[in-house]
């Protein structure tokens, strides 16, 4: 518990906790507010047939594009914040010193990474409400009604989409987290990190039937709300299927993140 | 560098180094720390060939040799950092492997270059290092921030400290536990005079308190103030070990300083005394080495003051650089990428 709370502490003083919310929330507010000062005028997503971007301060329906753009694009910043936080505990020796100090290794990053999922929740929870509170200033810049907002069906959605967008960013996060661990540095865990989410997203123009199955991919399914990630890409699984895979490649990430840290040995 | 450097001795106290205190000698089971035939390869690469290494409790023990020798492999593997292939190692009585890492609660150490969160001060970053292993205090943390001498820099983020600051910070987070063992490599590193001085004071203080440290150092002048007991390495091997006084003084040698232009007189006129093995001038400028054993220092004064020449300075034994250099010139020899220096030129049939 010590761990996980000066974990939390740490990561509250940590400029890349707050470079990373503010780039997220930062694009999102700025789409927003785009959106809204054009009065949708700037072209329709996906040709003549796609959606009316003013949707994008409609409510209910802001509602699911703001966290699906969140968990969608969010997955790109869980997973370089994941692999910033585990690659720092090598570059900077402050791993070292724990074990020097008698830590359990495994210990150590699990609950390192367990500070790393709560700030993403945090994360979530707060990107939210301020894309919320834009889309709402946003709706009343271009004329369109907010009364949609009390939407009790949207409302009543929102805590297991919630709960499903968190958990696929905590896999992301996790994902960053292990390669960054393998990596043993920061720089290394962010570059593959972020290799990885294009790659995948590459891939799954060719690779449709394997991809599907990939992290990101599972993540986009797990949360069903489309996302910011990716443009067109494999079909996506079941849901539940989805979630399934998400918790698989959660778990397996740690295991690897685990083990790996528990066997190395540390020369830096 | 800090508002109050001194401040690291300030819990005071010295006794004098080169006298072992009587847990030494007391018992055979009094060691704080050993080693039984450690191995360690990296790769092809032997670091650690079978170390042997006796720590007494409650002394300072200097850990001594050239780069390569396989101190900060020693390090490692007492602190569990990385594994060895063969041999054991003991930690306070006890055997000690990886699995047992709860035996590292009672030990202290600050191994290589001390490692913090640039972004948190130095208070936060104590606070976070006291969060892993053994519990520790606020108070704690405040009575260490006064010892080293970073109290009123302490709510300033490590990234702005020099590197003697922050040496001083891992020292204080070695001491967070109040071990009974630390294990320090080079702690001097970066440390100003003042704070050379006062981290000499604070350790012998340690050792008065019963505590054992195991200090590893490249300043030998340093590690002859400081340490009761010093281990030279060299080639992943133990070349010699024992009490430095026993060391030193046990060295058949006196070294006399007379004026530079009487060096070779004196030699000639020190060169007739019987029992004698020989004499070299030394590199320092009107040093002379004598060959001879170092209870009989009175004598080469005497023969000097009968030749008209008189001794500024005598010493009797050797110092640890020459020791150090005696005992792992060989090994130094045998290893490529030893660090030559630029060759002093000899004169035409200069045979030293």
């Amino acid at each position: 518990m010590r761990i996980f709370l000066s974990g939390l502490r740490k990561l509250q003083r940590r400029p890349a906790t707050w470079l990373t919310f503010g780039i997220l929330t930062g694009l999102l507010v700025m789409i927003i507010f785009a959106v809204a000062a054009t009065g949708g005028e700037g072209g329709q997503g996906g040709g003549p047939d796609g959606p009316d971007p003013l949707t994008l301060v409609t409510f209910p329906l802001a509602y699911q594009l703001i966290l699906g753009f969140i968990v969608g694009l969010g997955g790109l910043f869980a997973v370089t914040y994941g692999a910033a936080i585990a690659g720092s505990e090598w570059s900077w020796g402050t791993l070292k010193m724990a074990v020097a100090r008698g830590e359990s290794r495994s210990r150590y990053m699990l609950l390192t990474f367990g500070a790393v999922a709560a700030y993403l929740v945090a994360g979530l929870l707060f990107s939210f409400l301020i894309g919320v509170a834009a889309a709402f200033i946003g709706a009343n810049l271009a004329g369109v009604p907010t009364d949609g907002m009390n939407n009790a069906d949207a409302l009543g959605a929102l805590p297991e989409q919630f709960g499903r967008g968190w958990f696929a960013m905590a896999e992301q996060g996790a994902l960053g987290f292990a390669v960054a661990t393998l990596a043993r540095s920061q720089l290394a865990g962010i570059g593959v990190g972020i290799a990885f989410y294009f790659g995948e997203a590459f891939a799954g123009i060719f690779l449709p039937d394997i991809v599907r199955y990939m992290p990101f991919n599972v993540a986009t399914s797990a949360v069903g709300l489309g996302g910011g990630g990716f443009g067109a890409g494999p079909d996506p699984l079941p849901q539940e299927t989805a979630m399934l895979l998400v918790g698989a490649w959660l778990i397996g990430s740690l295991i690897v993140a685990a083990t790996f840290t528990e066997r190395a040995e540390i020369t830096g | 560098m800090c508002a109050n450097p001194g401040r690291l001795a300030a819990v005071g106290g010295r006794s004098s180094a080169g006298t072992l205190p009587q847990e030494m000698t007391a018992s055979p089971d009094g060691l704080a720390l050993a080693t039984h035939d450690l191995r360690k390869s990296y790769g092809s690469r032997l670091a650690l060939a079978g170390l042997d290494i006796s720590v007494p409790t409650g002394v300072v023990y200097g850990f001594l040799g050239p780069n390569g020798a396989g101190k900060t492999t020693t390090m490692r593997l007492l602190t569990g950092l990385i594994h060895p292939d063969h041999g054991s190692i003991e930690l306070l009585g006890r055997p000690f492997s990886g699995r047992d890492r709860r035996r590292l609660f009672d030990i202290g150490a600050l191994v290589e270059t001390p490692s913090f969160y640039p972004f948190l001060s130095g208070r936060e970053n104590l606070r976070a290092i006291g969060a892993s292993g053994a519990p520790t205090t606020k108070a704690r943390i405040e009575e260490l921030l006064e010892l080293v001498g970073l109290r009123d820099r302490a709510r300033d983020k490590v990234s702005g400290y020099s590197l003697g600051m922050k040496q001083r910070l891992g020292i204080a987070a070695a001491l967070l536990s109040d071990p009974q063992l630390l294990l320090l490599d080079e702690p001097a590193n970066g440390l100003d005079p003042a704070g050379i001085v006062a981290i000499r004071e604070t350790l012998r203080h340690l050792a008065a308190e019963g505590k054992t440290v195991f200090v590893s150092s490249h300043l030998l002048g340093e590690v002859q103030q400081m340490a009761d007991v010093i281990g030279i390495i060299a080639a992943g091997r133990l070349v010699r070990e024992g009490s430095i006084t026993e060391l030193l003084h046990g060295a058949d040698l006196v070294r006399v300083k007379v004026a530079p232009h009487e060096v070779a007189s004196a030699a000639k006129h020190l060169a007739s005394l019987p029992g004698l093995d020989r004499v070299e001038p030394s590199a320092d400028a009107g040093w002379l080495t004598v060959r001879i054993a170092a209870d009989r220092a009175a004598e080469v004064n005497r023969a000097l003051a009968d030749a008209g020449i008189y001794a500024a300075r005598l010493e009797a034994g050797s110092d640890l650089e020459e020791l150090f250099l005696t005992l792992t010139a060989d090994e130094a020899e045998s290893h490529e990428g030893t660090f030559q220096g630029i060759a002093t030129p000899t004169a035409p049939g200069d045979d030293r």
